[in-house]
């Protein structure tokens, strides 16, 4: 749990060799820590890059210096967390940093855990909960779509959308409740027509953010597209392809593929996670009967699926039974082996398919069914603007507040008591609070946090 | 005359005659110092009992078995129901008082009550035996001992009145102020802060045109207060309707630095909600008028009260001012308005029974709380004398909670935000509004102030059979079907159907329901708001449910707040002053964030904070 007042230490630069790495100390006893481990003998002037070196002082027998830093020193509260923070810019060597670490626990900072500065930007005020969860997402984020999408977060957008809707709400339900509490006075404060007009205007800009809903969703989560097939038609040549590198093995026997392999790729923006399986047909040994029926369950969360067909050979009833099994899912046929001599044509097949020919061979025709692909995923089109509302939490929170307006637009048409309406207004407020975090429960902070990395 | 009480209240206004009562009833003999047994129950200002939310917590006073609601309706001279155009939970009663009558009502009702004893006399100092509280001496000298002292002092600390630059010290009009008190109240380290209020002039009836006002009627028949009252039959007077004019609001600004509030003379913070006459003129200067009512304060006195026209300006502008209204040209003002400043103790310094956290013993109640109004003070008499009272006797604490009653929503207030302005109560600080009703008062109380002694035999019989009467009506509601076209349609969506009522289906004959007849139209209000209303009910006691998870996490006595990391000094502070006996409270308290109440959650568990059930329930 939080204990979010003592001094706290991790690398904040991802694991690994890097030129450069980064080590994050933040609380009361920053300043203090830091010190301690350079050889600077002079306070650090805040928010000025100090070259200095790290002095080992457990060394025997004499301390020595084990890297040369730039420590940065930015004084509370215009920091990262609103605390004193000092950052340490070593050489990126893993043990380099895992040193660094160690002597500042020796100076009394302790371990950062997994999101823990980033919650103190919330706790301290410095971000709202839908900027910490930014954050998150743009650390996490795989292509530059996604990373738009958070940042655009973590600058405020949503942020303010939220809060001009909030207090265009508070100012209705302000006017509503004067009207319940001084009914002596004969006072109208609003009539119900104004009450019906704003409420289906905040009604209308809810649902605005929301109808980006979807698509945000996927560029933020990115999906699922599982590639099918019996075996030996070229589903991991394909993938390969699409990946851009060996990481499927292909040889020329049916059924090398038995275990799944993922991999993601960016597809104009959307981070697709591209699975490729054993080939479907009634299998030989039990590790291959095994990678079958893991194909068959990856299919269950596909967001689409590629179903890979050698069209230089005639369709046999194995093919066959795939499309079948398939027949209902969001699907490309793939022709492959465009590049042999065809044995049979696309007419033979139902029409109303989406059907590209290729070669994963030669990459001739694997542009079309990247458009293909996509055109599935998100429709015609292209994320042109950037969605606002990505994330599932946020989603689930707006529908919310869409749900309770429409209930108190249907209590002011049926010119219901104020207090009804209010009661569905408040509930509307509620979640939109929640959003920003201005109502929340530690659950659901914790929950939020645990999706960070130490350092962020 | 006995000098030694379980309970001693000091003061006998609303406030403290709910206390007597009702800590006499808990078991405890009482003690009631007053100046003088004429004056118990005094309305100095506005002659009405309830209005919207005032008017629910008389509601709960009355359904927890104390005094008001009965009191008003024997006396009251017109009635009304607010606020009937629109639902159940907001619907609230409100009563013309002949102020004589309910003064005498109340005072044949304490004196009827075998644990109470007068104690005539000023009180002067509160005393203090080993950090708690031993007893109260009077400025006379005679000391009297209790286990515990409810001080409801109303307006009277330090209280100063302002008359345009006459000032005269007292706590209303004729009354001399308590300077002792009050000091000795500070000196027990009770944080303390100064407040305003303010009366209108009092007009001769025999010197007004009625007949230039359009006239104010009753109910017909009164819906009444108390659960315990049968059907009103009684003649109703009226009041009247005025407003002000451009010569009126001349007058006023003409006059403006004549006005001790305008000129500096007065400090106090006053209520905005009940605006004096030079502020409703000052700070709305593009209203051409404000509605004012004329309002009889008893059926065989004089005084005509000016409702919404409290000033302070000097009395001959204010009998210029009063002439200028039409219809008034003649009209005699037999007193003047004022304003009055008083000292308040900042009800931070109070526990959710009203006792002061830094002298155990000592309860405070009324309008030396911050407070403004008849019912607020009554409500939290009742709330101080039933704990005084068990505390007297050695029993457990008794609260409400913020989703129970309006008096849980006003102790709650009160004791986590304190005061900067006088504290009014409104349907909007309860949160679960939809859940607390006049008409399921007694239902959501009276079993409450059974359990504790409150409630008589008397009052439980009756509310036993009108609770039977509800149950049965409701599954009969739930079950009736009503033929329309050939076709039986389930009652509860017809009910449901917009401007459809219970009572227009039960009178044409197509439901049919069980009443006393005495109290037909609220107990069918219940039955019908249950149905009617069935998914916003559902709603709000969802949401209840999950408020009270953090109210029954309660924090221990003695947290150390200060030792909690993470938390801002100014949060450490604010804390410590109000001392939240529950997590949910904590969140309550101005300027705590739920980061805040993240944190300090996590401590409260680590530190091994017993849950012991929870205070509210």
């Amino acid at each position: 749990m939080f204990r979010p007042d003592d001094t706290i230490v991790a690398v904040a630069t991802p694991q690994g060799k890097g030129s450069l790495g980064i080590v994050r100390i933040s609380g009361p006893e920053a300043l203090t820590v830091a010190q301690g481990l350079l050889d600077h003998a002079e306070q650090l002037r805040p928010r000025y890059a100090t070259l200095a070196r790290i002095i080992d002082h457990l060394q025997a027998p004499t301390p020595s210096g084990i890297d040369q830093v730039i420590a940065t020193f930015f004084p509370r509260p215009r920091s990262y967390t609103g605390e004193d923070v000092v950052e340490l810019s070593s050489h990126g060597s893993p043990v380099l940093l895992e040193r660094i670490v160690g002597l500042a626990l020796l100076k009394g900072a302790r371990l950062a855990e997994p999101g823990e500065f980033t919650l103190r930007a919330f706790m301290n005020g410095r971000l709202d909960l839908v900027q910490a969860e930014a954050v998150a997402d743009l650390v996490n984020a795989v292509t530059p779509l996604q990373a738009r999408v958070a940042f655009d977060q973590l600058e405020g957008t949503m942020t303010g959308l939220i809060a001009r809707l909030d207090g265009k709400l508070f100012d209705l339900i302000a006017r509503l409740e004067a009207s319940l509490d001084f009914p002596e006075e004969g006072y109208h404060f609003i009539k119900n027509r104004e009450v019906v007009q704003s409420v289906e205007e905040l009604l209308k800009q809810v649902r605005e953010l929301l109808s980006g809903a979807a698509s945000g969703r996927l560029i933020r989560e990115g999906c699922q597209i599982v590639i099918l097939g019996t075996p030996n038609v070229g589903k991991s040549t394909l993938f390969n392809y699409l990946v851009g590198s060996d990481r499927a093995i292909v040889t020329s026997e049916a059924g090398t593929t038995r275990d799944l392999i993922t991999e993601v790729i960016d597809l104009d923006g959307l981070a697709v996670t591209l699975v490729d399986t054993a080939g479907i047909r009634t299998a030989e040994g039990c590790v291959e009967a095994e990678g079958v029926s893991r194909a068959r369950h990856a299919i269950g969360v596909a967001a689409a699926v590629i179903v890979v067909l050698d069209q230089s050979r005639v369709l046999g009833p194995e093919d066959w039974a795939v499309l079948e099994e398939t027949a209902t899912m969001p699907r490309v046929l793939v022709l492959n082996k465009a590049d042999c001599s065809p044995s049979w044509s696309s007419d033979s097949l139902v029409g109303g398919e989406r059907v590209v020919s290729l070669s994963a061979l030669t990459g001739n025709g694997v542009c079309m069914l990247r458009e293909t692909l996509r055109e599935i995923l998100v429709g015609v089109n292209l994320l042109r603007d950037t969605p606002r509302v990505a994330n599932i939490r946020h989603i689930n929170l707006l529908e919310r507040a869409a749900s309770a307006l429409e209930s108190a637009k249907g209590a002011a048409n049926e010119a219901a008591g104020e207090e009804f309406i209010l009661a569905d207004l408040d509930r509307a407020r509620a979640a939109l609070e929640e959003l920003t975090g201005k109502r929340t429960s530690d659950d659901v902070l914790q929950h939020i946090f645990e999706r960070f990395c130490i350092g962020k | 005359m006995p000098t030694d009480y379980d309970v001693i209240v000091v003061g006998a206004g609303h406030a403290g005659v709910e206390a007597a009562h009702a800590a006499a009833r808990v078991g405890c003999t009482v003690g009631l110092c007053t100046l003088s047994a004429e004056t118990v129950a005094q309305m100095p200002c506005n002659p009405a009992i309830g209005g919207t939310a005032k008017g629910h917590l008389v509601r709960e006073i009355d359904a927890l078995g104390g005094v008001m609601g009965e009191a008003i309706d024997a006396t009251a001279i017109q009635f009304k129901l607010l606020n009937r155009s629109r639902g159940p939970a907001v619907w609230s009663p409100r009563a013309q008082a002949d102020k004589q009558r309910y003064r005498d009502w109340m005072r044949i009702k304490l004196e009827a009550e075998p644990n109470i004893n007068w104690i005539i006399g000023r009180a002067g100092s509160v005393v203090v035996d080993g950090g708690r509280v031993s007893g109260v001496e009077l400025e006379s000298g005679s000391r009297f001992s209790c286990r515990t002292l409810v001080v409801t002092a109303g307006t009277f600390l330090n209280g100063l009145m302002h008359i345009g630059p006459e000032q005269v010290k007292g706590g209303r009009a004729g009354e001399q102020a308590s300077h002792q008190l009050g000091e000795s109240l500070k000196k027990l380290g009770l944080v303390w802060g100064r407040l305003k209020t303010g009366t209108p002039p009092r007009l001769d009836r025999g010197s007004i045109d009625f007949s230039k006002f359009e006239e104010e009627l009753g109910d017909c028949p009164p819906v009444p207060f108390s659960f315990l009252t049968g059907a009103i039959e009684r003649h109703q007077v009226c009041c009247h309707h005025l407003h002000t004019t451009d010569d009126v609001h001349k007058l006023v600004r003409a006059n403006k630095k004549q006005s001790p509030l305008y000129n500096g003379q007065i400090k106090g913070i006053g209520p905005r909600y009940c605006p004096s006459l030079e502020d409703k003129v000052m700070r709305f200067p593009d209203r051409e008028r404000h509605h004012l009512f004329l309002e009889p304060e008893g059926l065989d006195v004089r005084e005509i009260y000016v409702s919404g026209c409290s000033m302070s300006l000097p009395r001959e502008i204010q009998q210029e001012i009063i002439g200028a209204f039409p219809g008034l040209e003649d009209a005699v003002m037999l007193r003047p308005g004022y304003a009055v400043e008083y000292d308040f103790i900042q009800p931070t310094e109070l526990g959710p029974t009203l006792e002061a956290h830094k002298v155990p013993g000592l309860f405070l109640a009324g309008q030396i709380n911050g407070t403004s109004g008849y019912e607020e003070a009554a409500a939290q008499g009742l709330v101080a004398g039933i704990n005084a009272g068990r505390r007297a006797l050695g029993l457990e604490q008794w609260v409400l909670g913020r989703s129970e009653a309006y008096l849980g929503v006003l102790v709650d207030d009160l004791t986590t935000q304190g005061c900067l302005e006088p504290y009014r109560m409104f349907t909007s600080r309860a949160e679960h509004r939809l859940l607390l009703r006049i008409d399921n008062a007694d239902l959501r109380l009276t079993a409450r102030g059974r359990e504790i002694g409150l409630v008589s035999d008397e009052r439980w019989e009756r509310f036993e059979a009108r609770r039977g009467r509800f149950e049965r009506n409701v599954v009969r509601l739930k079950n009736a079907t009503v033929p329309e076209q050939g076709h039986a349609v389930e009652a509860k969506k017809v009910l449901r159907r917009p401007g459809e009522t219970l009572e227009g289906l039960v009178q044409r004959g197509l439901v049919e329901v069980e009443t006393a007849d005495d109290s037909a139209s609220v107990e069918l209000s219940s039955v019908e708001t249950l149905v009617k209303y069935e998914g916003y009910l559902r709603r709000q006691k969802a949401a209840v449910s999950r408020s009270l998870q953090d109210e029954r996490r309660r924090i221990p006595d003695g947290f150390p707040y200060g030792k909690v990391p993470g938390l801002s000094r100014e949060i450490v502070v604010r804390l410590s002053e109000v001392e939240p006996e529950t997590l949910g409270q904590a969140g309550r308290v101005p300027g705590v964030t739920p980061a805040a109440v993240a944190v300090l959650g996590a401590y409260v568990r680590r530190w091994g904070g017993v849950v012991k059930g929870g205070v509210a329930t």
